[in-house]
């Protein structure tokens, strides 16, 4: 109310009597959409239609397989017979990896809290919005700064001896100091790496890990989780 | 083609006093109709009248979000329908797991398809989630739907999760067993929780029948709002973002 | 009439009044303010309450094995439907749960090894319950156990036992 904005104001008579409506113009009414605005179409067919061949889409690709691919049904359920291994279901599986690692409060509690954590508060760290490469400024010092975090990380990882996790860690954090290097103007593929931001490296590292995670776990843990591998 | 049988029926049809009771704003062949299509429907106005075109390439979000929602509406009918012969009671619910699968006509499509759409649906949410994020969809005025992103892919976890003890085969059970152990590391709230979530201190009948009721009943019907909340709030930050790279092409 | 109670009218009406009116209508928001979240608070605690049940329908927590001479000395004996094994040393009698502390799993007895194995992630305890490997964080719980009068052994579940306290027989 006290701000300088643009705005046209209409006014009634005396207020306190006859209240009519001011109505107040601003410049900027409705949150909108960075970039410009280009052509726009109905909802109605366009969106509507749309959707219904996706849904018309996903219903047959479903619809299909489950006529092909059976649920699985094991023995009723006996609270004295623990099967070997006893694994969750396959999206908690790489959960169920890092309790292999890490004492249960850490790897059950305060890594998936912190997980959530920093996924909530993502869109509220406004730290580099234009979404500028990591190697555009100061170069020397973030490498020094990425290559220190990268080796405690290690350091703490190899303590606990979470291979699993060490391994994705290297080649993820190997790739991000190859990006250092690489020339400007060296094709596609280099330029995509060489123009990376760090919030899309740590989400790409986040991603990868817990892929790996869970496909261990999925794949290479057998009974006691024991290390397996699949085709034997 | 306006004078076929067809299409005068349809047309005599649309032209009676039932008809445009029911449906008021006549054929959509006029942006005022089309607009009216939209807002005028309880169910279609949570869409905006109109979308930017660019928003509407498969490229653009690849139609994630609305697969995530599709799915959630295949596994509500088929829960649904599944829910008449399942009793939620040990060991009755096993013995009904095998009736869907040999007895009941279409029980055991029924449950693949239940089972396959919520696998899918996890992916489903993950993979919309980082898209999201990689695209900057997050990015403010958009950040509290980012927020209720979050809570959605919470509820779908623990949705799946109650909804993996029902078989109460081997497989549930056992998984159940581990992810409650889990819970009760929780300092202070831990054991609390767990003896809520099972009512009692073993996995039995009473740990049947709560996450029954969690998985039919309480977690759908805060996956309903919230999704009402999540679809809404696009339409009112603004609209779906798409990547930079595609708002500079074809820039007029 | 004030419209709205903005920090500036309330101000304004705290100069003009000298403190009296403004104050008895914030004091009565406070008492509703209150109230209400004693609402919120004991609508919370009772619902809590009616979801903790106060009957269970759980195995007993407390049974009979049998005569000590049922069990050999340096044996170790799994008990079903308890998960609990009896292990006689040449001391005396111990009750330990089979369950492991680790994540709940169901261990079992190998002889061969003389060691009690996890299948879940691989813990293994030693026959006194301690841990010889494996990432279980605690070694298996000793129950309290007593000889009845009729000469029977008793375990209770509920009743937890320090390490080295044995039964002697």
């Amino acid at each position: 109310m006290s701000e300088k904005t643009n705005y046209e104001a209409g006014f009634g008579s005396d207020a306190t009597r006859d209240p009519q409506r001011i109505v107040f113009i601003t410049r900027k009414t409705s949150a909108k959409v960075t970039g410009a605005p280009g052509r726009q179409l109905m909802s109605y067919p366009h969106v509507v239609l749309r959707e219904a061949i996706v849904f018309q889409i996903l219903t047959i690709v479903l619809v299909s397989v489950a006529l092909l691919w059976d649920a699985p049904l094991e023995q009723l359920a006996d609270p004295q017979l623990t099967p070997n291994p006893a694994k969750a279901p396959w999206y908690f599986l790489g959960l169920q990896e890092l309790l292999h690692y890490f004492p249960p409060f850490v790897a059950g509690i305060l890594i998936p809290s912190l997980v959530v954590l920093a996924l909530v508060v993502i869109p509220y760290f406004n730290v580099n919005v234009e979404g500028a490469p990591l190697w555009s400024n100061a170069r020397p010092r973030r490498l020094v700064v990425f290559g220190v975090v990268l080796a405690v990380l290690l350091a703490l990882l190899g303590v606990y001896r979470a291979w699993t996790i060490i391994v994705p860690t290297v080649v993820v954090g190997g790739l991000v100091f190859l990006s250092y290097f690489i020339p400007p103007g060296k094709g596609r593929a280099f330029e995509f790496l060489r123009s990376r931001a760090l919030s899309w490296w740590v989400m790409t590292w986040f991603i990868v890990v817990a892929i790996v995670l869970t496909e261990v776990g999925i794949y290479f843990r057998g009974p006691g989780w024991s290390w397996v591998w699949p085709w034997r | 083609m306006a004078n076929s049988l067809t299409q005068r029926s349809i047309q005599k049809l649309r032209s009676t006093r039932v008809w445009r009771s029911i449906f008021r704003r006549g054929p959509a062949r006029t942006n005022r109709s089309r607009s009216l299509a939209i807002f005028g429907n309880l169910f279609l106005h949570v869409l905006p009248v109109k979308v930017r075109e660019k928003s509407l390439r498969v490229r653009a979000t690849y139609y994630l979000g609305s697969v995530c929602f599709f799915l959630f509406l295949i596994l509500t009918a088929t829960g649904i329908l599944l829910m008449f012969y399942y009793h939620p009671a040990v060991p009755q619910a096993y013995r009904d797991m095998k009736d869907l699968r040999f007895v009941v006509s279409s029980g055991v499509f029924l449950r693949n398809l239940h089972r396959l759409a919520g696998h899918a649906m996890v992916v489903a949410v993950f993979w919309h989630m980082f898209h999201v994020f990689f695209r900057g969809g997050y990015k403010p005025p958009h950040e509290f739907n980012w927020v209720v992103g979050v809570g959605l892919l919470l509820l779908t976890l623990f949705l799946s999760y109650t909804g993996y003890l029902l078989p109460w085969d081997q497989l549930a059970f056992w998984a159940i067993t581990v992810g409650t152990n889990i819970i009760s590391y929780m300092p202070i709230l831990g054991r609390p929780m767990r003896f809520l979530l099972l009512g009692g201190n073993i996995i039995g009948e009473n740990a049947l029948l709560r996450f029954y009721v969690l998985h039919c009943v309480v977690l759908p019907a805060v996956a309903v709002i919230l999704i009402g909340v999540h679809l809404w709030r696009v339409q009112k930050d603004g609209g779906l973002t798409v990547r930079e790279e595609h708002e500079r092409e074809n820039q007029l | 009439m004030p419209e709205s109670d903005t920090a500036t009218s309330v101000a304004g009406r705290r100069a003009e009044n000298g403190g009296g009116e403004t104050d008895r209508r914030d004091f009565l928001n406070g008492i509703a303010a209150a109230a209400l979240g004693v609402t919120g608070l004991g609508t919370v605690v009772t619902i809590t309450k009616y979801l903790s049940p106060n009957v269970l329908f759980e195995p007993p927590t407390s049974f009979r094995i049998g005569p000590p001479d049922d069990y050999p000395v340096n044996s170790v004996t799994y008990i079903a439907d308890q998960q609990v094994y009896v292990v006689r040393t040449a001391m005396g009698f111990v009750a330990e749960s089979a369950i492991c502390t680790h994540l709940g799993c169901i261990t079992q007895w190998k002889p061969e090894l003389d060691q009690i194995a996890c299948p879940c992630h691989g813990s293994r305890f030693n026959r006194d319950g301690t841990v010889a490997q494996g990432p279980a964080p605690r070694p298996l719980s000793h129950f309290g156990i007593r000889l009845t009068p009729d000469g029977n052994l008793l375990v209770d579940r509920l009743e937890i036992l320090p390490q080295t306290q044995i039964l002697k027989v």
